[in-house]
């Protein structure tokens, strides 16, 4: 091959692999709403949203759960966190309505989102919420003091073995809003 | 031989001083500075992993507090893989492919020096974090958020260092793929080129797939830590194991860049030694393939404990499993290279031999690992530590010395001692042995890795290897040593000092002329690039 031809077909395929990597960077980008695409399909890490009660066959008269409530909030952020009810003892598939007051003990406008963790982790897929403070963020002017319901039930289909479950807020200052 | 060796001197002259090093664009200079860089790095890494050793001799906290030990085991891990192995690969590919496939010399050059000259500024930011206020980063290697969103300003000249070493690496990427693409001789077919070719060229492949990936991710940390956005912060909206998913859709291919280059040097000595031709070349090169297809579809057995659904993991698990059936052909293979061979025990033999064997090791560990139940158990303990020592010191690293060894006579023109040699494998075979080999039993017995301080009943193991791991880094004195020795003492080496090696490098006198195939030979090509016959092929 003559050297000027060899040339161009090394910078044409040097063209092609140096597009290869771009297109690889933008891959890297995709790959988030990709991941939000397949949590959203397959319901996996569904935080933020109200559970659908569907068939789920209610007042089934399974033992008593015994339900503890928590909050935390995060270092820095000038909010009080707590559950009214400690904890309570519920059947399976029976309503449950508790209430969390929150306060804005700080000088300053602040959006806050609380995220749900639960104890056994196992436990989480069987309390269906069907209304949250954590559905949204919420917005605290400073000062302000609020209280919001969380009501749920316990899925019938919670393990026999599982018969204490804790319900733990924990709330996070959503940066770049508020004040 | 028909070698037509012109020895005048025209415009192509050897370049003298610093400008042949700061200016080089020869394949020859540039490998050479690459492997004394990585050497280097390698040195560097290794005085902070003695440090980590120190400080895990005895229970307790005796000369770091916690947050330096965490920055030294993050940039331990951070230095060996980017500063170490992969450029010690680069460098190794540098010097030899064009030498071995009958090219002139790499494809580009210029960004061939480019390439080289990227990597001492990315090591210095990674050294001068250190200094920083907050120290250097310390989030572990994979820099994991939320903990790499949080940190000081070592985590931003971290980051830094990682975008200038990913483009180091995919240029050096591209001019390896061309090289082997564009400017093989004629003769030189794809199912003929030789092995170390072959895993240049996969390797070189996964390079420019997922280092755009690491840098991508890396700069979401980095928008995340100034610009507001929240890629990976819960409140925001984002995952902080969103973060995982992305950074092992890299690091898994990234184990294989780190392994596939050694599996090539392994797939000439082992023939060389042993005088057969190396058994199931098309094969080889079919499990190479298969392997880093294979590594894009199991990052997430990293995760196991992030809390996926059973269905993931059964995916992710089996999907592991199945890499150990190309990976279990290349290891049958090379047995049966040595099968009724005719061996002898040089030392780069010694360090195959010793390859096969441990990383031998290291992959069944690995399979252990892979099954996600007993990997629930054993995640982020010295388990995990011991199994990924044993793949990458006696997998990668003993690949590299075997190299070193067997390619120095024609990179140099001299041999090295092979009674030094010899010392320097057999000490570092046992030490290595007694670091790593505790580490399984300490991570059985649930002693967590990157921690400074540790539960009392795990002290004797820690002594054992923290012994163990200053005699093996004093060790690599001995190879230092002799390299320097051999390359003014050395004996003079003919141009195939190994009877059985049959590459088109050993072709070349030794050492190898600065301007090698200035024209290129025609040649008479057998599997695994062993030379039948060659007409032409001129040199400077």
């Amino acid at each position: 091959m003559r050297a000027d031809t060899r040339r161009s077909a090394n910078l044409a395929l040097l063209k092609k692999l140096a597009l290869i990597a771009l297109l690889m960077f933008g891959f890297a980008w995709g790959l988030i709403p990709i991941y939000r695409v397949i949590c959203e399909v397959t319901g996996i890490n569904q935080l933020q949203r109200a559970d659908a009660v569907g068939k789920a066959a209610r007042g089934a008269a399974a033992a008593e759960v015994l339900l503890t409530f928590d909050a935390t909030v995060q270092a820095g952020l000038p909010w009080q966190v707590r559950p009214l009810t400690g904890q309570l003892r519920a059947r399976p598939g029976e309503f449950v309505k508790v209430e969390y007051e929150i306060v804005n003990a700080g000088a300053r406008e602040v959006v806050g989102q609380a995220i749900p963790r639960y104890l056994p982790a196992a436990a989480g897929e069987y309390v269906k919420k069907l209304d949250c403070f954590c559905f949204k963020q919420q917005a605290f002017a400073p000062g302000e003091r609020r209280r919001f319901p969380v009501v749920f039930f316990v899925d019938p289909a919670l393990p026999e073995a599982v018969r204490e479950i804790t319900l733990s807020y924990t709330v996070f200052d959503v940066p770049g809003k508020g004040a | 031989m028909a070698v037509v060796t012109d020895t005048e001197q025209g415009h192509h002259a050897r370049p003298r001083g610093w400008s042949r090093w700061l200016a080089a664009t020869n394949h020859k200079d540039i490998g050479t500075l690459y492997l004394w860089f990585s050497f280097t790095m390698f040195l560097t890494g290794g005085v902070m992993a003695l440090g980590i050793r120190a400080e895990l001799f005895q229970p307790g906290l005796q000369f770091w507090q916690p947050d330096l030990f965490n920055q030294l085991t993050t940039l331990h891990g951070l230095i060996m893989v980017f500063g170490a192995i992969m450029p010690a690969f680069t460098g190794m590919a540098n010097w030899l492919l064009p030498l071995m496939i009958g090219a002139p010399d790499m494809a580009f050059a210029r960004m061939n020096n480019w390439s080289f000259w990227l990597l001492p500024p990315a090591a210095l930011l990674l050294i001068v974090s250190f200094a920083v206020p907050g120290g250097a980063a310390s989030a572990g290697w994979t820099l994991y958020a939320p903990l790499s969103t949080q940190m000081g300003m070592g985590m931003d000249l971290t980051i830094f260092a990682i975008h200038i070493m990913g483009i180091s690496s995919i240029m050096g990427s591209i001019n390896i793929i061309v090289t082997i693409l564009n400017l093989r001789a004629p003769g030189m077919t794809l199912m003929k080129m030789p092995m170390f070719a072959w895993a240049s060229l996969i390797t070189a492949y996964l390079i420019i797939a997922v280092m755009p990936v690491l840098a991508g991710v890396v700069t979401m940390v980095l928008t995340d830590r100034h610009f507001g956005t929240h890629f990976f912060n819960a409140a925001g909206g984002g995952d902080p194991v969103l973060y995982q998913h992305v950074f092992w859709f890299f690091g898994h291919p990234e184990v294989y860049i780190m392994a596939l280059p050694a599996f090539g040097i392994v797939s000439h000595i082992l023939p060389t030694f042993a005088r057969k031709p190396l058994f199931g070349y098309a094969s080889m090169v079919y499990a190479t393939s298969s392997i880093a297809l294979l590594s894009f579809m199991v990052w997430a057995h990293h995760m196991f404990t992030t809390g996926m659904p059973a269905t993931a993991q059964l995916f992710f698990m089996y999907a592991t499993m199945l890499i150990a059936v190309p990976t279990g052909v290349k290891v049958f293979n090379w047995i049966a290279t040595l099968w009724q061979g005719s061996i002898s025990f040089e030392t780069p033999m010694l360090f195959a031999i010793g390859f096969v064997c441990l990383f031998t090791v290291g992959g069944l560990s690995g399979v252990t690992l892979s099954v996600a139940a007993v990997d629930i158990q054993l995640q982020d303990s010295y388990y995990v530590v011991a199994h990924f020592h044993y793949v990458l010191v006696a997998g990668a690293l003993f690949s590299l010395f075997a190299a070193v060894y067997y390619w120095f006579p024609k990179m140099s023109g001299r041999m090295y001692s092979e009674r030094l040699g010899k010392l320097h494998f057999w000490w570092s075979l046992v030490w290595f042995n007694v670091t790593f080999f505790p580490m399984h039993f300490l991570g059985l017995a649930g002693m967590p890795r990157r921690i400074p301080d540790y539960a009392l009943q795990f002290t004797s193991f820690n002594e054992i290897a923290s012994v163990g791991a200053f005699c093996f880094g004093l060790g690599q004195l001995i190879f230092l040593y002799n390299i320097l020795w051999s390359l003014r003492r050395g004996d003079p080496a003919p141009a195939k000092p190994w009877e059985g090696a049959d590459t088109l490098e050993w072709q070349l006198p030794s050492p190898a002329p600065y301007h090698s195939f200035v024209e290129a030979p025609e040649l008479e090509v057998g599997e695994n690039g062993a030379i039948r016959g060659m007409k032409g092929g001129v040199h400077h």
